[in-house]
């Protein structure tokens, strides 16, 4: 594509329409998101940062720190699998029921996740149908990590290959067939063809599918039992000290989540600004 | 190596892509599978390739059945129609590629691939342009690319699709010379497929033209244009005027005209293709051989002249020696006298 033309007289609004919409732009922008941002900020320090840092040393609050770190590290991974198995057979090979698969993928974003979270008590629960086969086993789901990994697995599924999908489907299978044809084997194709193509997306979708997987709310609150230093994450710990008002505590637990959101936002724009160049390469 | 080619059929759904297709290919020939799209050549050519499998019959390379052979023993070279350049990787790794993944006992050194993978970007003129990545390159070097990566595994057979279908006319007639000669120079069985009759005929040592999944006529690009097999070679290759007809006792009549015909047995009516050359005009007050015609308009392209005339009802094309015209002094709006020097004759189907 060639520059962009600055001057283009038929495209320029009249001086008042174009301050207006900036103005109206940047004001939207700080009225919903800066400011919340902000105020998690805010309230978190009012008492000073030695009462901030107290709040986040406290042993159930650290506890909720390990927990959603170690859920995450077990969820992102295996929807990361599943997500490029997903979308490789997904944007790669035509069958009967593909559209059907699709839309069965696209189901997490749909459902409420508090229902996602329901369905694995209705499962898994005492209750439930798999219940007694579960107690008779001395294994536990529900109330317990497990629990708290199929629901946020369940939540985050769509993420990495919907992110995907779309990408495979438009690059199609000729450099594939290529490789095959130069005397590749499968392997050695999805490492050394596949995969860098997809590298990306890939990346941007494990960002997106980790920032909700450690935000996840409703479903994890279902399966989770909320039991203090045990089975509790970080949004579920911020809600609890939110509930007891304790304002300081629950602001600095959220000041992490907001921190971890962050994060993930500069990650993304530090590769995007990194690897520009490979980028505006492979997307020809 | 040959490469055979026996009674190959394949159905997607409803649709019969190939329908018995037998074909030799000579060692050292370069082949051109033409015809219109959904004629089912690129089919034919994923089928040598080993990359879509027949539902019936079998394909031959060197004497070995392919299916009966692992991918990498099979060598096959495949320059695909939009090239499918490895994007992420240099012109040099793309080269490479086909080396590298070799099982380790066969791969050779590293700087016997970089002496191999050089040797090759000289040989498609592109030494200076080793690091580029393939979105840094135009159209024809991307192509000349994707042939260095297919001869880099030595291939047995080296099979084209399209292969300058995504060129601009003028890069395509470069390549094309460029192609034939260095098949001369290398020498490998080659099949390339395309819809460009001008194309296969400048370019293959044969024609296999297709229609609807069949091989109508395997022919030197010569012969299957003064002597079409069927129907369609006519109409396909080339323009020929298509006249109907009426043949009995061997002899066909086209209004004044009588033509003899192969169509011995047959009686009734007939389709005659006639090539705008081959169509002959003279003066009326000349001698009187040959039919009235009218000169509806005259076009001069280069060195010749189109003439369309009306003949009846008919329209008739002819192509004539601008020179020559002007000898006749013919005009349009005037009436002239034309002949036939050659025509096929097929049954009307």
């Amino acid at each position: 594509m060639s520059e962009v033309r600055r001057d283009r007289p038929a495209l320029r609004d009249p001086h008042w329409a174009r301050w207006a919409i900036f103005v109206g732009g940047i004001g939207f922008l700080i009225l919903f998101v800066v400011l919340p941002v902000v105020t998690v900020g805010a309230e978190a320090l009012r008492k000073g940062l030695p009462a901030y840092l107290a709040a986040l040393s406290e042993s159930d609050t650290q506890a909720a720190i390990r927990m959603t770190l170690t859920v995450a590290a077990i969820a992102v991974p295996l929807n990361c699998i599943f997500g490029v198995a997903a979308a490789w057979a997904l944007g790669k090979f035509e069958f009967r029921g593909k559209a059907a698969v699709l839309s069965l993928i696209d189901l997490p974003f749909s459902i409420s996740p508090v229902i996602s979270g329901m369905v694995f008590l209705l499962l898994f629960g005492l209750q439930g149908w798999f219940g007694p086969w579960l107690r008779e086993h001395h294994l536990k789901i529900v109330f317990a990590l497990p629990g708290l990994v199929l629901a946020t697995m369940f939540v985050t599924l769509p993420f990495v290959a919907r992110e995907l999908i779309p990408l495979m489907q438009e690059q199609g299978t000729e450099e594939e067939e290529a490789a095959r044809m130069l005397g590749a084997g499968g392997w050695r194709i999805f490492f050394s063809i596949t995969l860098p193509n997809i590298k990306w997306a890939l990346l941007y979708g494990v960002l997106l599918c980790n920032a909700r997987a450690m935000g996840e709310f409703g479903a994890v609150s279902v399966v989770s039992g909320h039991i203090r230093g045990l089975t509790n994450t970080l949004p579920l710990q911020v809600d609890i000290l939110y509930n007891e008002y304790n304002m300081v505590a629950a602001f600095a637990t959220a000041s992490l989540l907001a921190g971890l959101a962050l994060v993930t936002l500069i990650a993304k724009s530090f590769l995007e600004w990194r690897y520009a160049d490979q980028l505006a390469l492979t997307r020809r | 190596m040959s490469i055979e080619v026996k009674n190959v059929s394949k159905s997607f759904g409803a649709w019969h892509a190939l329908k018995g297709v037998s074909l030799n290919v000579r060692d050292g020939e370069l082949l051109a599978l033409l015809g219109p799209s959904g004629s089912g050549k690129t089919t034919l050519l994923r089928m040598i390739a080993g990359l879509d499998h027949p539902d019936a019959g079998q394909v031959l390379i060197d004497g070995v059945d392919l299916s009966k052979q692992a991918l990498r023993d099979r060598r096959v070279g495949f320059v695909f129609q939009h090239y499918s350049l490895f994007r992420h990787m240099s012109v040099f790794e793309n080269v490479a590629f086909g080396l590298r993944v070799r099982p380790r006992h066969q791969r050779p050194s590293d700087d016997e691939i970089k002496r191999r993978v050089e040797e090759l970007l000289n040989l498609v003129q592109l030494d200076q342009l080793a690091s580029r990545f393939p979105a840094q390159l135009s159209g024809g070097q991307r192509q000349r690319v994707a042939l260095a990566r297919a001869l880099a595994i030595e291939p047995k057979v080296l099979l084209l699709d399209e292969p300058f279908g995504a060129l601009d006319a003028r890069v395509r007639k470069e390549l094309r010379r460029w192609m034939r000669q260095l098949h001369e120079e290398i020498n490998v069985t080659s099949v390339f497929v395309t819809h460009d009759q001008e194309e296969a005929l400048e370019l293959a040592d044969r024609i296999a033209i297709m229609n609807v999944g069949q091989i109508e006529q395997i022919a030197s690009p010569a012969e299957a244009y003064d002597r079409p097999a069927t129907q369609f070679v006519s109409e396909f290759l080339g323009f020929a005027n298509r006249l109907p007809c009426r043949v009995e006792r061997g002899v066909a009549r086209i209004g004044d005209f009588t033509l003899a015909t192969e169509l011995d047995d047959y009686a009734g009516e007939a389709v005659a293709y006639v090539r705008p050359h081959e169509i002959g005009l003279s003066h009326l007050n000349g001698s009187n051989i040959g039919a009235l015609a009218v000169i509806d308009s005259i076009v001069a392209l280069g060195p010749n002249a189109r003439v369309d005339l009306a003949y009846g009802d008919q329209r008739i094309e002819a192509l004539i020696d601008r020179e020559r015209l002007a000898e006749l002094g013919l005009i349009v709006g005037q009436s002239c006298a034309i002949s036939i020097t050659r025509a096929h004759i097929f049954k009307a189907a």
